[in-house]
């Protein structure tokens, strides 16, 4: 579970986050919402634990990430929005290492790596360097060394940006295997369709506040619109004026 | 395992994979000892050029017993005929030597004989064969005066009356050190030249490649991870130095010293004590190379500010050589510096006080910790992901 209370975060002179609190509960699919520059990465990169708030306060699991920063790293999985790899690694030494970090058991990492390659359709590309992975393959590496410890929180950071129908659909249906093992699922995006497809809560976030939170059918009452992605636009522009 | 195994091991695997930054980091290693063979090689060349010379004569018939004399101090003689002063006015001589007629009367006369050296006294190039030749014929002048007095009863030390003597206080090794300043030089370069490629892929290029953020949210402290990068690059960094040392110790030994009257003869313990002299400079220099490497704002910033770094080695290596000075104890605690003196000491088989061992090694590995302590500091702010 994560929880996030009123926290805000300044670079210099732009306040990127000015208040943001929403809870991620387990089991659920929690989709951030909001147009770029919104304040969405940066509310994740402190949840991650690479920025810290200005003020409020964000936990993982009960687990205050500021004061307890290691052991909050540790109960979560991230995909984050730089699919960056190593050329020269390949995609099955990409996993161990990451598992590897999380202090995870020899025997251990090398049957979850196994089940992960299984999952994400990815054996016949295991061994190979990922120099030359097509897109939707690197996303796969990622998504797979993000998964190895086998976190009870995921944050994944405008997961299928770019990817086929292929990929996209193997992320989907691992998001809604996540959510079947009780884990929370914490996902943001700018795509309406996507959001409203695969999330149980949905938290609009537009000038690094929230303007609305709630189910689809929730966020469509609040802004007095049939369609979600009218409804989006707006409350989006009510905070705007 | 441990955070910083775990960092140390994919930095290794990754870098000796990248084929281009390996022939970079070893390359040097392989090319420094082939340049030094060929170096002294020249430089023995030239030396043997200098005193093998080649005298255009002209009467060479007049004086036999001198030919034969300026032959046996392996001088060769060519017979010369025309206008010797025209030749070396046209440059086509450096000097012409002439032997009268009359040398043979004179000589039994006991009457001085003129050998005239026909030479251009402005050019300079010429000097020292026409140095040279004068030198010859006053050997030869003492050495027949002296066979005259003694003819006559008189030791020829009546003809001496005060001579000057040099005494080197130099050892043939040492003398072969100084003449090998570029050894050591070569050494510290490879401390610089080949941990450089892991310490700036795996810093500045880890950020371009947006690899960073992702290795920055697993549960481990940051200067765990800046340690295991840091040890990986002073291990190629070590590498470097000792192949350095190796093939150069390899190529100096091929080379015919002797020829120049010069002495290089490195026994298994030397070998050692200059590896424990100059590896803990791998510590240091690596852990400079990741500081800019975090602090360089592009992979291309990190490059260039690198490349500066490479300069210092040579920096005080031209110091040395153009302002002698005392070895003080206090100085081998200077970086690179002291694994200087070190080394060009332990070349030129002179005793090294065990305190300049410690200095030395302390001096770096404490500057390289304290590096890598603020390179830790660095790579710990926010603003590490924004470029």
């Amino acid at each position: 579970m994560i929880e996030v209370q009123s926290i805000s975060k300044a670079f210099g002179d732009v306040k990127a986050v000015k208040d943001v609190s929403f809870i991620a509960n387990n089991g659920k699919v929690t989709g951030l919402l909001g147009p770029n520059g919104a304040g969405k990465s940066t509310t994740l990169r402190i949840l991650y634990g690479l920025l810290v708030q200005d003020a409020g306060s964000a936990q993982v699991d009960g687990i205050d990430i500021r004061s307890n920063r290691l052991h909050a790293q540790q109960k979560i999985g991230v995909l984050p929005d730089s699919h960056g790899l190593y050329i020269r690694l390949t995609a099955r030494e990409h996993i161990h290492y990451f598992g590897r970090l999380h202090n995870m058991d020899e025997n251990k990492l090398e049957s979850r790596t196994n089940e992960l390659l299984k999952i994400l359709n990815m054996e016949t590309i295991a061994e190979r360097r990922v120099e030359g992975f097509s897109h939707g393959e690197r996303m796969k590496v990622c998504l797979a060394r993000s998964l190895i410890h086998d976190p009870p929180n995921i944050l994944l950071d405008e997961p299928t940006n770019g990817l086929d129908v292929m990929t996209t659909r193997t992320v989907r249906e691992m998001i809604a295997e996540l959510k079947d093992r009780n884990i929370a699922v914490l996902f943001s995006s700018h795509l309406m369709h996507e959001v409203s497809r695969l999330c149980d809560h949905i938290v609009i976030i537009s000038e690094g506040l929230v303007v609305a939170s709630g189910t689809t059918d929730e966020i469509r009452a609040a802004a007095e619109e049939d369609n979600l992605e009218e409804a989006f636009v707006t409350l989006v522009e009510r905070v705007a004026t | 395992m441990h955070p910083v195994t775990i960092v140390f091991g994919k930095e290794i695997r990754d870098a000796t994979r990248d084929k281009r930054a390996l022939l970079v980091a070893f390359g040097f290693p392989v090319l420094a000892p082939v340049l030094v063979y060929f170096m002294m090689t020249a430089i023995i060349e030239l030396k043997m050029d200098a005193e093998k010379i080649t005298i255009p004569i002209v009467g060479a018939q007049n004086a036999p017993a001198f030919i034969q004399w300026l032959e046996e101090q392996d001088v060769r003689l060519e017979e010369f005929s025309g206008d010797a002063e025209q030749a070396v006015r046209d440059k086509e001589q450096d000097l012409v030597v002439i032997i009268p007629g009359n040398y043979q009367r004179r000589l039994n006369e006991l009457r001085t004989i003129s050998i005239e050296i026909v030479s251009d006294g402005s050019r300079t190039a010429s000097q020292p064969t026409v140095g040279r030749v004068h030198n010859l014929i006053r050997d030869y002048n003492r050495e027949i005066a002296s066979l005259r007095l003694i003819a006559r009863g008189v030791s020829p030390e009546v003809m001496r009356v005060v001579i000057s003597q040099t005494v080197d206080v130099a050892t043939k090794q040492q003398r072969t050190a100084t003449a090998l300043n570029f050894i050591p030089l070569y050494i510290i370069m490879a401390a610089f030249v080949s941990g450089m490629g892991l310490a700036v892929d795996s810093t500045a290029g880890e950020r371009e490649r947006k690899t960073l953020e992702s290795l920055i949210i697993n549960p481990v402290e940051r200067y765990q991870i800046i340690t295991g990068k840091w040890l990986a690059a002073t291990i190629f960094a070590s590498l470097g130095m000792t192949l350095t040392l190796l093939l150069c110790i390899a190529a100096m030994s091929q080379v015919s010293l002797d020829e120049i009257g010069l002495k290089f003869h490195v026994t298994t313990p030397q070998i050692f004590l200059m590896l424990i002299a100059t590896l803990p400079l791998a510590f240091l220099v690596t852990s400079m190379q990741l500081l800019l490497g975090i602090f360089a704002k592009s992979f291309k910033d990190a490059q260039s500010y690198i490349g500066l770094l490479t300069l210092l080695p040579v920096l005080s290596l031209v110091y040395t050589m153009f302002s002698p000075i005392r070895t003080e104890e206090w100085m081998f605690a200077i970086p690179m510096l002291g694994q200087h003196l070190l080394l060009v000491d332990v070349l030129g088989a002179k005793d090294v006080p065990l305190i300049g061992y410690f200095y030395s090694a302390i001096s770096c590995l404490v500057l390289g910790m304290a590096l890598v302590l603020v390179t830790a500091r660095l790579f710990q702010r926010e603003s590490i992901l924004s470029n």
